[in-house]
């Protein structure tokens, strides 16, 4: 697991638990909420900049590259399509839509380090 | 029929098509929450005005059957395309439980009796999928030892394919065409 993963690990539960916390407290999508799971693609994007560069000076992905590739651009719908169907309707439940982005990001990411190494 | 269906969905273009256009769009989608009756086709009765099951906790769980149809596809399109002749039964099981996801999420999100019918039918057959799959897996180690979303009840997935069909079903129970509008959840 490298830095790409940690951060996302991070981003992602803080994300989560602020997303179905506000969920619970019966809370419909607010700026909180949705900048944190901005805040998931923001680190996706790192993680996909970050991966180009070292591609592109030399470094090897020990697994299916376009495996790899199709995980993280994947990965990197998540978040706006969340956030389109949360706010479509803005209810408690809207938060727990994007709860699941976090969790799901960081599980992908996980999967994206182990093709990588 | 198909008029009927879309003025009872939510606000998107459904008022513009619907020839008993006495409500708007916007209106119609709002019809939904307030429940005012609009007998839209023959022999329908005040209660299509709420027959849909893409609101509330419903949205939930169609974001939680996009993420597994996405998945599941992602992984049967993979399996199926680089190892197939490893084995044929357990990577057409998964492009069969990416079908199903497929459909749930797009029948669970559409409003209408029809749409209500082919849901309960994918949740089921979804139920039945990751029991038996689940089972098969768990007896019969050696002839399914290859993964699919449905093995050893979706361990691989943290439970949640055993887990959607129960609480589908349940949503489907409580927003099911003949319940009574007062048990309309929010």
């Amino acid at each position: 697991m490298d830095a790409y993963f940690y951060i996302i690990l991070v981003v992602g539960l803080v994300s989560t638990v602020l997303c179905a916390g506000a969920g619970i407290l019966k809370k419909a999508p607010n700026d909180t909420t949705i900048l944190s799971v901005a805040a998931v693609e923001l680190a996706l994007l790192v993680y996909l900049v970050g991966s180009i560069i070292r591609v592109a000076s030399g470094e090897h992905i020990a697994g299916e590259p376009w495996e790899f590739w199709g995980y993280l651009f994947t990965a990197l719908l998540l978040p706006v399509g969340a956030v389109y169907w949360a706010i479509a309707e803005r209810t408690r439940w809207s938060n727990f839509v994007l709860a699941a982005v976090g969790v799901t990001a960081l599980v992908m990411a996980a999967r994206m380090n182990q093709i990588w190494y | 029929m198909a008029a009927s269906e879309r003025g009872t969905g939510t606000a998107d273009n459904g008022g513009a098509t619907d020839p008993s256009g006495a409500i708007g769009g916007r209106e119609a989608g709002a019809g939904r929450l307030g429940g005012f009756g609009r007998s839209a086709g023959a022999g329908r009765s005040n209660r299509t005005a709420r027959d849909t099951r893409n609101t509330g906790p419903g949205r939930l769980l169609i974001a939680v059957y996009a993420i597994f149809a996405l998945s599941a596809t992602a992984r049967a399109g993979y399996q199926i395309l680089t190892k197939f002749s490893e084995a044929p039964l357990a990577y057409l099981l998964s492009a069969f439980a990416a079908v199903v996801y497929i459909v749930a999420t797009i029948s669970l999100a559409k409003p209408g009796p029809t749409w209500f019918k082919v849901s309960v039918t994918a949740v089921v057959v979804e139920l039945v999928g990751v029991l038996v799959v689940g089972a098969l897996s768990l007896f019969d180690a050696v002839n399914f030892p290859h993964e699919t979303v449905w093995s050893l009840f979706g361990r691989g997935y943290g439970f949640i394919p055993l887990l959607l069909p129960i609480l589908g079903l349940i949503w489907l129970y409580r927003r099911r065409p003949s319940a009574p509008v007062a048990a309309s959840a929010d």
